[in-house]
């Protein structure tokens, strides 16, 4: 965020005294012309100090390094155990942390534990950090953390914590000198990749001391940044964490706002009023990298697309039907030209760089031809389906939603037409606890935040699956083996053959990894993330 | 019927109003696709743990149960916990409400500073060509959509000219008044807060300013051809005085009725205003719990700004029968 010192912004600022003083003359016409005269008091302002405006980065009285980064959406509240969204974990993540964290690829790197093993009998062993203090300047003892990870588990404890699934094969956790060990329900191959996104560690005392209203409106972490102020549901400011166990952050203050109108952000990003901004729609993304005050940053997310089709219902039951689903939809296209080239094209559940990837397999190629064969050969031509798909859930659902089913549609012998539906809507049907009453046809992403296939495949694809649309013996075997190998290169190998087998499957239109794009002040060096999640202590003054 | 009777039987039919309002977005509830637990579990969540939130969240219950302890706990002044936010209710709407309020009055100074000379100025000057101008002013105020407005002055005046800020509130009002009367008073949060509101504040009050404008266009009109006023003229009495001493202080009469009826609206109103300009009112907040399905929070902000209308609908009527008795005997 630009300070005083910054030419560009003392122009600014001047500007801005200027109109705001004709602002007050303009009203003063009405009625006594000498208010005008309020006009020449717009000098006043020019000494940044003078206001009282924290707010604003760009008044600030000194060279203090001010980030602001504003989202689509503000926090559920500071519990950091209670919510399940990315925006909330971006503002709690500040001030929270877990045993383990991840890197900006998503590899799996040391928190508060700096040393971590398995244990002969399949539990994990976890030693924390010496020295290591909450905000208010009190230890961080095992025991706190035993606490946060049955806060989360066990609802005896405190809350239903919505977080519950990701640990939820949890058993117990036991304290020793130290070091935490977390026992699971058999054997949990992906515990290190469960505590690397999951986890935020609380001081025991201090929640069971504050009711969760105050839980959910103060903080009281081991992260990088503390908390100054929040504003609930506006801004939330923060300080850097001076006795923080990797040293406190070069950001002199952070602050977390939302406008969820994508322009909005944009605009706040132009006029230098913050650094950092999310999702950026690929319509305003010439915008940005027009300005000479920011450019634009991606990476791509660790959130696949598809377009789910129900293995019990015609025409999907034809396992050629999905496949010529698949011929039918150009992805590569639709990438270009609904997503200005903001996206990667799928072949299989698990993305690049997740466990159990498999390199060998190569996106459906887009053929008309060859679908509308597949299509005459599953019996089901001159069919009529109907695509859903959310409305402004994932960056441009509606419009790749819209391309894909005229692309379904210029098939001759297949009708598509699209139905958009209101998020909250479509996922109470996505998420219906029998398959009958799901969507035969519709757009979902889905995040995978421990960077596992398992995550992805257990979930959306296994036939218990919360979310699931196919029923297939060998591929349930599969997760099964998966589940239960200790071995972790057999383990990838399992996963890979997974893959392999959804693809030939085809129980999705396989689309795209979507991509995180930020717009990014020129005043500021910073590389987002794979995870979403944003860390602003990682950047430096330009 | 006394003007006391006339007070009291309008805030019991407001009442009778605001339980209306609270039973349709109670309603409301279980007529809208989506449910509240899909906003707090993740997707892939299981059955038992939708089961454990619904009952932690009180969803388990029988509809009229859930409605009879809404109704209570709203009497004893409980809007409910907001299971999104984590917070109660009552601390969210409170603390949203005087941004909004702050946004309304200034929209409507906006409006009257601009609206009632820009009246008055046509009127006098009918068929001139500053009453084309007036006209053709109100009729873009009335058709322009207020989204597009604030839009298109963020990008000339925030993001192009760097004039005012593009989103946000910056100062509260509050902080204003006080950095204006210490000891040591100064002008930059003053400056500060103008950088923010004005903004919204015209492109909330344009429509307002429109309106007023031609009320009090035609409402001049009106009293200036009237017989007091001709009788004014020919006692020689100099035509400022006549226009505004006379003539204006009859015009305002329903301008100011129009006005408080307004004003409800524009705390109703702002709900698009606000989500352009980030404005941390009641507005957000009403579109956050929208897509949030937070139905507590959502309840509360609509309960509140349905009574604020009534409220100030009550207020308009009683000053209303106090300067027109007529309208009592009605």
């Amino acid at each position: 965020m630009p300070t005083d010192n910054d030419n560009h912004v003392d122009r600014r600022t001047v500007l801005k005294y200027a109109g705001t003083a004709g602002a007050v003359g303009l009203a003063g016409c009405s009625g006594n012309g000498g208010d005008g005269g309020d006009g020449s008091d717009g000098s006043d302002g020019s000494d940044g100090s003078d206001g009282s405006d924290g707010s604003d980065g760009s008044d600030g009285g000194d060279d203090a390094f001010e980030v602001g980064v504003t989202m689509g959406q503000m926090d559920s509240g500071l519990d950091p155990q209670d919510h399940a969204e990315t925006n909330t974990e971006i503002i709690v993540g500040q001030l929270y942390e877990g045993l383990l964290d991840r890197d900006k690829e998503g590899g799996i790197i040391a928190g508060l534990a700096n040393e971590w093993e398995r244990t002969d009998d399949g539990s994990v062993r976890f030693m924390l950090r010496d020295g290591l203090t909450f905000h208010n300047g009190d230890d961080v003892t095992p025991e706190d953390v035993r606490y946060s990870i049955r806060r989360i588990v066990f609802e005896d404890v405190g809350i239903v914590s919505p977080q519950s699934n990701d640990l939820g094969s949890v058993s117990e956790v036991t304290t020793g000198d130290g070091q935490v060990t977390v026992s699971f329900e058999g054997y949990n191959p992906i515990a290190f990749q469960l505590f690397a996104t999951n986890g935020p560690v609380m001081q025991q005392s201090w929640v069971e001391e504050n009711g969760g209203d105050y839980i959910n409106r103060n903080a009281n972490g081991t992260g990088p940044f503390q908390l100054s102020e929040y504003d609930s549901g506006n801004e939330v400011l923060y300080e850097p964490f001076e006795d923080y166990w990797d040293g406190a952050p070069e950001v002199d203050e952070l602050r977390m706002s939302a406008s969820s109108e994508s322009s909005t952000r944009v605009n706040q990003l132009l006029a230098e009023e913050t650094d950092i901004v999310t999702n950026v729609p690929p319509n305003e993304v010439s915008r940005v990298e027009g300005s000479d005050v920011a450019s634009i940053n991606s990476v791509a997310s660790a959130r696949i697309i598809f377009l789910q089709m129900r293995y019990d219902v015609e025409p999907f039951s034809s396992q050629q039907f999905r496949q010529a689903m698949n011929h039918a939809v150009d992805v590569e296209s639709i990438i270009e030209s609904v997503l200005n080239g903001f996206g990667n094209i799928t072949a299989q559940p698990t993305l690049d760089g997740h466990v159990g990837h498999n390199p060998d397999i190569d996106p459906y190629p887009y053929d008309p031809e060859e679908a509308e064969r597949l299509v005459e050969e599953s019996g089901h031509a001159g069919v009529e389906i109907t695509l859903e798909t959310p409305i402004g859930r994932y960056l441009r659902d509606v419009e790749i939603a819209q391309a894909a089913a005229n692309q379904i549609d210029s098939l001759s012998n297949v009708s598509c037409e699209v139905e958009q539906r209101e998020f909250s809507s479509l996922v109470q049907d996505v998420t219906a606890p029998n398959i009958e009453d799901r969507p035969h046809f519709n757009l979902l992403g889905w995040g995978n935040a421990e960077f596992d296939g398992s995550q992805t495949l257990t979930p959306l694809l296994s036939s218990s699956g919360a979310l699931t649309v196919l029923e297939n013996d060998e591929l349930d075997g599969l997760l099964e083996d998966a589940e239960a190998t200790e071995d972790p290169d057999e383990r990838v190998d399992i996963l890979q053959e997974a893959n392999q087998l959804a693809h030939d499957l085809a129980p999705w239109v396989f689309m795209h990894q979507q991509f995180s794009v930020y717009g990014v002040s020129d005043d500021i060096s910073w590389e987002p993330r794979a995870d979403e999640f944003i860390d602003p202590d990682t950047a430096t003054q330009q | 019927m006394s003007l006391g009777r006339f007070a009291v039987k309008r805030s019991l039919q407001g009442i009778g109003v605001v339980w209306g309002v609270v039973t349709v977005v109670f309603a409301l509830r279980f007529v809208t696709p989506g449910s509240p637990i899909n906003a707090v579990a993740p997707l892939d969540a299981s059955q038992e743990t939708r089961q454990a939130i619904a009952a932690e969240l009180g969803l388990d219950q029988p509809l009229y149960v859930q409605y009879l302890q809404y109704i209570f706990d709203l009497l004893r002044g409980d809007m409910g916990f907001s299971y999104i936010k984590g917070q109660d209710v009552v601390t969210l709407v409170f603390g949203r409400l005087p941004a909004t309020i702050e946004l309304a009055v200034a929209a409507s100074v906006v409006a009257i500073i601009l609206a009632i000379p820009l009246g008055v100025i046509s009127a006098t000057r009918r068929n001139e060509p500053v009453d084309y101008g007036a006209t053709l002013l109100s009729l873009g105020g009335i058709s322009t959509p207020n989204f597009w407005l604030g839009i298109m002055l963020i990008l000339v005046f925030a993001v192009e000219f760097n004039i005012f800020n593009t989103s946000g509130r910056g100062v509260d009002v509050g902080d204003v008044a006080l950095s204006l009367v210490g000891p040591e008073p100064v002008l930059g949060t003053l400056l500060t807060w103008l950088a923010y509101i004005t903004l919204p504040a015209i492109a909330l009050g344009t429509y307002f300013m429109a309106l007023i404008t031609r009320l009090t266009r035609s409402g001049m009109l009106d009293e200036l051809s009237k017989g007091y006023v001709q009788a004014a003229r020919a006692k020689g009495l100099p035509q400022t005085l006549i226009r505004y001493k006379h003539a204006l202080r009859n015009t305002l009469i329903p301008v100011i009725t129009v006005l408080g009826l307004q004003l409800g609206t524009l705390i109703g109103g702002a709900v698009i205003t606000e989500a352009v300009f980030s404005w941390p009112g009641l507005g957000s907040l009403v579109i956050d719990s929208i897509n949030d399905r937070d139905w507590p929070t959502l309840q509360g902000s609509l309960i509140v700004i349905g009574t604020s209308f009534v409220f100030v609908n009550i207020l308009v009527d009683v000053v209303y029968a106090y300067l027109d008795p007529e309208v009592v005997n009605d």
